[in-house]
């Protein structure tokens, strides 16, 4: 789940340790026998009425209080369950916990960035997920498919939106609503300058971490990713240099902001209004909730524009799954678990709805179960920070265009030392696109995927 | 027979008596020291050795590869960049350290309240990183930091200080100087406080003055105590990893990957003979350089 969060810090810190445990993820990459989920978990206890006890492992903060009144949903309905509901950094220890196989959780909420790197250490869930498989946002079910095994209970789902400042906007005459494509919003950008020549309206991100989470978004809007179905890199393509091509544009035209997420560059433009247009994931709206002082309650989201007119209006930035561990002492009863929380309307609602965390509900993300997503059945409500949008109506339709068939390679957070630096370089008008793709596929094949 | 037992016994005191006496317990006194020694730094340094000619990823058995580690780290740009990142930035910091270092030192020799100051000095060094790193994103942030605010309200022009590669070493290493050099002050004045005052007394009854008095006697004999900062800097530079870490992120480009973060990146990478064999070259590395200093202010302190 993408996520409640309780400092400034907390996403790119995030993502940060995202990265690292990634990359720890190739561990898995590593041991022997490199198949992914092989043992299938079996089926036929499900219908049995479940008992004993699990221990399953979810982040530190918010989101940990929030599980935890969801699980006791759970074992209000099964009392012969016990959950140990245990609160830990996950990324820098399941890894290394599914490896040495001491210690093992029944199971652990994971970033879907990592997935890849630890699916040899998994439960394949794929006849458990079967019948549940046409209601599951087709980008997620990608997300959670290694070789062809389901691997996690998909979770969450960040689609990207375009936040804006309603205010600024307004005065220059321009509708968000109404930008059919990224052109589009280029034009929008020059008119917010020409009303207020001190604006330099479209966000663009210089931490290299995020600045290839958030070029990913942009190519999977497009279809694309970094590796195609048959498991070949496909950076150095039509998607990748769209969006390069289109934010060096930006940068070009004196355009943009560059600044590091939630940094004080970042908050300080977009309180005063230099900063605009802001194309991101959902969990954006964390800052003006949070971060932003005197903005809060002038934005706004919407769809993202298209890159061609008719195209899709939604990618996706992050996102997270439950997974099994093959090591683990209940993996059925962890199946259950999860199976509460992601496929009933019970459990989604515990999470995303009304809560003693979050009053108002939690709306950071939306599920990735289809069947929640109901646009007049709004899981959180609207939200003052945004002037009182109905957010989830905008995030739904959203969620429902995100284009399926992505795929996360397993050296994605190594690659930002590839690609993520190259970008920085090229907003910092030191590469072109073109180089950044070249230099960027050349380095990533040599370093990170061997000659083959 | 008694007569037999009689000089066996005697045999068995003579010889007893001849033989050299084992002490103990001298022995059983070091022991401790010893076995912590041999548990935690003999053999880590020697598996650490073993790792990096290995490819070894954390799990199963160790593959020896010969030297292709150090083959690899010594063709990549990757890892000449890192240790030319901390090249300059033992550039940006020994020298102006110990020069600061060493003026501070010399100016609070006869000052009142010296224990005041010292501990004045001490506080960056015990200050929690992480929080002196977030202010100093918020002061060297290029368009809403206090240091470019106070550049350009005087007339100069802003800097990218996080943002360009140029920048962002500059302010890694102020936060480093920032944070050690009160150490380094700390340890001058106890070099300084060994120079008996007879000899500035001397000198100054010779009519030297006071820069000659520093220039010939102060150098001089502070020179053991400036080759030991300059050690502990060049360690500290070459093991450099929260400021650049919490600051930059290595960035912007990697320009402030240092030697020490290139290091954690195979840790992190899962890549522990690399690793290995990185940090065996920084080893020799710091090493060499350690030396070359001392060296230099040996030949300046017999000359």
């Amino acid at each position: 789940m993408t996520t409640p969060l309780s400092h400034p810090l907390s996403r790119r810190t995030l993502f940060r340790g995202a990265g690292a445990a990634l990359v720890a993820g190739g561990l898995g990459a590593c041991a022997p026998g490199n198949t992914t989920g092989a043992d299938p978990l079996p089926s036929s206890s499900a219908t049995k009425p479940p008992s004993g006890e699990l221990t399953i492992w979810d982040r530190t903060g918010d989101l940990y209080k929030v599980f935890d009144k969801a699980i006791a949903s759970f074992t209000a309905k099964y009392p012969q369950v016990k959950v140990n509901h245990v609160a830990v950094d996950i990324n820098a220890k399941l890894p290394a916990t599914l490896i040495s196989g001491a210690g093992v959780p029944d199971g652990a909420f994971y970033d879907d960035a990592l997935l890849t790197g630890v699916a040899p250490h998994l439960h394949d869930l794929s006849q458990l997920i079967e019948q549940y498989k046409p209601d599951i946002a087709p980008y997620k079910l990608g997300v959670v498919t290694v070789d062809g095994k389901v691997v996690a209970v998909p979770w969450d789902l960040d689609p990207g939106l375009l936040f804006y400042r309603e205010d600024i906007v307004t005065q220059a005459g321009v509708d968000p609503t109404k930008l059919a494509t990224y052109d589009d919003l280029l034009g929008a950008a020059r008119t917010v300058r020409d009303k207020f020549p001190a604006a330099k309206p479209i966000h663009l991100e210089n931490d290299q971490f995020l600045a290839q989470l958030w070029i990913d978004m942009f190519a999977n809007q497009q279809g694309g990713a970094m590796v195609g179905a048959d498991g070949k890199l496909a950076l150095d393509s039509d998607p990748y240099r769209k969006t390069l091509t289109w934010l060096d544009t930006v940068r070009a035209q004196g355009l943009g902001t560059l600044a590091k997420y939630t940094q004080p560059t970042d908050l300080q433009t977009q309180d005063n209004g230099t900063q605009v247009f802001v194309p991101w994931a959902q969990w954006f709206v964390f800052a003006p909730q949070q971060l932003l002082k005197a903005s809060k309650g002038k934005w706004r989201a919407t769809a993202l524009p298209a890159w061609e007119a008719g195209g899709a209006r939604a990618g996706v930035m992050g996102g997270s799954s439950f997974v099994i561990p093959a090591k683990a002492k209940n993996p059925e009863l962890a199946w259950r678990l999860y199976e509460h929380l992601v496929f009933s309307k019970e459990g989604y609602t515990a999470v995303y709805g009304k809560n003693d965390v979050y009053p108002r509900g939690l709306n950071t993300s939306i599920p990735s179960y289809l069947p929640a997503l109901d646009p007049a059945a709004p899981l959180f409500e609207t939200i003052d920070a945004l002037g009182g949008q109905d957010l989830w109506k905008v995030a739904v339709e959203a969620g429902k265009q995100v284009p399926g068939g992505y795929t996360i390679p397993t050296w994605w957070g190594k690659a930002v030392d590839y690609f993520g630096v190259n970008v920085q370089k090229m907003l910092a008008g030191r590469m072109s696109p073109d180089e950044v793709l070249k230099t960027s596929a050349s380095q990533i094949q040599k370093n990170l995927m061997g000659p083959n | 027979m008694a007569t037999l037992t009689e000089a066996a016994t005697t045999r068995r005191s003579a010889q007893r008596t001849r033989r050299p006496r084992v002490k103990a317990a001298p022995y059983l006194f070091v022991a401790p020291f010893v076995l912590v020694f041999a548990a935690f730094n003999a053999y880590p340094i020697f598996f650490a050795l073993q790792l990096s000619f290995t490819n070894w990823h954390g799990a199963g058995a160790l593959e020896i590869i010969g030297f292709a580690n150090y083959r690899y780290l010594l063709t990549s740009p990757d890892f000449w960049q890192s240790m030319a990142t901390s090249g300059v930035l033992w550039l940006l910091v020994v020298p102006a350290q110990v020069l600061v270092a060493l003026t501070i030192a010399v100016a609070l020799r006869k000052a009142r309240f010296r224990g005041l100051f010292s501990a004045a000095l001490i506080a960056p060094f015990v200050t929690p990183l992480v929080a002196m790193a977030q202010v100093w994103i918020i002061l060297f942030d290029q368009d809403f930091g206090a240091v470019n605010h106070g550049l350009s309200s005087i007339g100069l022009p802003t800097i990218g200080w996080l943002t360009t590669a140029a920048g962002a070493k500059v302010a890694v290493a102020l936060l480093v100087l920032w944070r050690t050099t009160g150490y380094a002050v700390i340890l001058l004045m106890a070099g300084l406080s060994t120079i008996p005052t007879e000899v500035y007394e001397a000198a100054r009854i010779d009519g030297a003055s006071a820069w000659h008095q520093f220039w010939s006697i102060t150098v001089p004999l502070v020179t053991r105590t400036l080759s030991f900062v300059v050690v502990i800097g060049t360690l500290t530079v070459f093991q450099l990893f929260a400021e650049p870490y919490v600051v930059t992120g290595g960035g912007p480009f990697n320009a402030t990957r240092t030697a020490g973060l290139y290091l954690y990146k195979h840790i992190t990478n899962s890549d522990l003979g690399l690793g290995a064999a990185n940090s065996m070259l920084l080893v020799l590395m710091v090493l060499a350089l350690s030396l070359a200093s001392i060296r230099l202010l040996r030949s300046r302190e017999d000359s």
